[in-house]
């Protein structure tokens, strides 16, 4: 996550491009601190609260991928759960024939991604609110054709084998690395997404569809890509979810209560920003472990939080801090430095005025 | 290539009983400067679509370089050097003007990391539009977005450029300026097509002329001789312009609106 600079000499003028408006290598520092701080997170707190931590990985990582479909490539999903749940029978099933749940989570995302696949051909026509609405008719479609499998469970779900030889205390330290390395690839898998070149692709099809066609940007690959990955990441999620609850309940893992939670974490954190859902993950987090004892206010707050961030904060929390603070944790643009300038400071640029003569 | 580089072969488009594009056949040659009036709905930024593979036709062939783009997105048709800018300027409102060129440098001029930044600082400087780079897009006025829109186009690094009414808007030393790019860009090769109501600033550059109406071309060839064609007089200019262009002041610098008035000094609406 350094600063990378790229220098292209020029006989003309000389200029420099730097991914960031400062220097952010502090941050990459920050960042790998923090992963190897919450790694040792087992040995150092108690398993409740890193049974917490893994609830926290899930949502992370699934809200990550809901703002990768929503904020950059402009598909609102409402049937992510789809994936969620197909993480969770691919464990699910794939234990039933003797394999390790753990070994299992990077094939339920590999899975999910190919399951994504022919799903795209059928919603790739649809925008906006059919679009929604198709996702959540497939997630539902899947649930249904699940539940009619008596061997898995039928409607009623089963308990995940393949774990009772771990000690609790094992099984809790086990599941949260696993939550941690799944939330930590995706967090970086969308980050190297985005700072690649698909990254300005997705931003210009979210800012103007047909503009960006124009400009050369193949709008269709670029959003069947950002699906695969969305329907890998939410798999690898639901996989998660699998062994850290130790049953699968068609009902549980294919609710659409897992998009709400994707949706309701990336636009309090801040769509369109990877720092979003982190932050929103954060501040969710918080909320339900306070809160969640007080059953109805519970949700009412949820909502009021919604609704101030709709009014006040229009580019979510993490918006106020970057319009405050300037800080990109992940920086994915582009910043043009010409030689002889001075570099920028931090103020954002005041909007130009017209100037016309006359 | 010897051949034309664009040719629409008896293009026709319909929305409905709407007819926007009617048995049009046109051939345009490498490095010719081609402009394009006619009265509003004439049709002229539905040729650009289609064109630049924004709309399909429902009959006809279009070439582009030799081969058939009929069935081509607007996306593989930019990356075959189909540049163009829009009407109403469709900036990338949350990247900034370089990242807006980065994008088509990359995307549409296939350039890899290093030459794109190269051809992104030259369509800045090109459009005068470098002391905005890092600005987001969508804090930029009305006349720095269209100099973006060209700027954008121009990064695609097209042979042919299709420019939708850029200098509408724009002063006479403003138009002037764009005069002078328009040149420089197509004196490097590149093909271009101007839709354009001012006039004065389309015929400087154009070698030739097309007047558009219903759909249908009405007149085709050397400026002078399509603007004082009675067919086109009748059509897009009206009885006041005709006595106009008979005392020759059309030529001298002047607006032609699509409801037939004439604008003597500048175009700002």
């Amino acid at each position: 996550m350094s600063l990378v600079s790229e220098t292209t000499a020029r006989p003309a003028a000389g200029f420099r491009v730097a991914r960031s408006r400062r220097n952010v290598a502090w941050t990459g520092a920050a960042a790998l601190i923090v992963v190897v701080v919450l790694a040792f997170f087992p040995y150092i707190v108690y398993s409740g609260t890193t049974t917490i931590v893994v609830q926290a990985f899930i949502v992370l990582t699934m809200a990550s991928m809901w703002n990768l479909l929503a904020g950059y490539a402009g598909l609102v999903s409402v049937g992510q759960q789809a994936f969620v749940g197909l993480g969770a029978y691919f464990v699910l099933i794939l234990a039933l024939h003797g394999i390790s749940p753990f070994a299992v989570l990077p094939v339920a995302a590999i899975g999910c991604g190919v399951v994504a696949l022919p799903l795209w051909w059928l919603v790739s026509r649809l925008r906006s609110g059919y679009f929604a609405i198709a996702t959540w008719v497939l997630a539902a479609t899947i649930m249904l054709i699940i539940e009619k499998f008596s061997s898995i469970g039928g409607g009623t779900g089963m308990p995940l084998p393949g774990l009772a030889g771990l000690s609790p205390a094992l099984l809790t330290a086990y599941t949260y690395w696993a939550g941690l390395a799944v939330t930590v690839v995706a967090l970086a898998a969308v980050y190297l997404l985005l700072r690649g070149r698909l990254g300005l692709v997705l931003t210009a099809i979210r800012d103007d569809e047909v503009a960006a066609r124009s400009s050369g940007a193949r709008v269709g690959l670029a959003r069947l890509l950002v699906f695969v990955v969305a329907g890998a990441g939410c798999g690898a999620a639901g996989a998660l979810l699998a062994i850290s609850q130790l049953q699968v309940q068609p009902g549980a893992v294919f609710s659409v209560q897992w998009t709400a939670e994707m949706a309701f974490v990336t636009i309090i954190g801040g769509l369109g920003t990877i720092e979003g859902p982190i932050l929103g993950t954060a501040v969710y987090m918080v909320l339900q472990q306070t809160l969640a004892s007080y059953n109805a206010w519970y949700l009412i707050i949820l909502g009021l939080v919604a609704i101030a961030v709709a009014l006040f904060a229009r580019r979510g929390l993490w918006g106020l801090v970057d319009e405050h603070l300037h800080v990109r944790l992940f920086p994915v643009g582009y910043w043009l430095r010409r030689d002889g300038e001075r570099p920028r400071g931090l103020r954002r640029p005041a909007k130009p005025r017209e100037q016309r003569p006359g | 290539m010897t051949g034309p580089l664009l040719e629409l072969d008896r293009v026709t488009k319909r929305f409905g009983r709407v007819v926007i594009a009617e048995d049009l056949s046109l051939a345009v040659g490498p490095g010719q400067v081609v402009g394009i009036v006619g009265p509003n709905g004439a049709g002229k930024t539905s040729l650009f679509g289609l064109i630049s593979g924004d709309l399909a036709p429902g009959a006809g062939e279009i070439r582009f370089a030799g081969r058939t783009v009929t069935r081509l997105d607007a996306a593989a048709r930019c990356k075959l050097g189909v540049g163009r800018t829009y009407q109403v300027p469709r900036p990338f409102g949350d990247m900034t003007v370089f990242e807006n060129l980065l994008i088509a440098a990359q995307q549409g001029g296939g350039l890899r990391r290093r030459a794109s930044y190269a051809a992104a600082v030259e369509a800045l400087d090109r459009t005068g539009i470098s002391g905005q780079a890092n600005v987001p897009a969508e804090r930029l006025g009305l006349l720095q977005r269209k100099r973006l829109e060209l700027a954008r186009a121009l990064a695609t690094q097209p042979t042919l450029l299709l420019l939708d009414e850029v200098a509408g808007g724009l002063t006479d030393p403003e138009v002037a300026q764009l005069v002078e790019i328009v040149r420089d860009v197509n004196a490097a090769g590149t093909a271009v097509i101007w839709i354009e109501h001012v006039v004065r600033a389309l015929t400087p550059v154009v070698s030739r002329l097309i007047c558009l109406a219903g759909g249908k071309f009405v007149g085709d060839g050397d400026p002078a001789t399509v603007l004082a064609e009675p067919a086109v007089r009748e059509v897009f200019l009206g009885t006041e312009v005709t006595a106009a262009l008979a005392g020759g002041s059309l030529e001298a610098g002047s607006e032609v609106k699509g409801d037939g008035a004439v604008g003597g000094e500048r175009s700002n609406p």
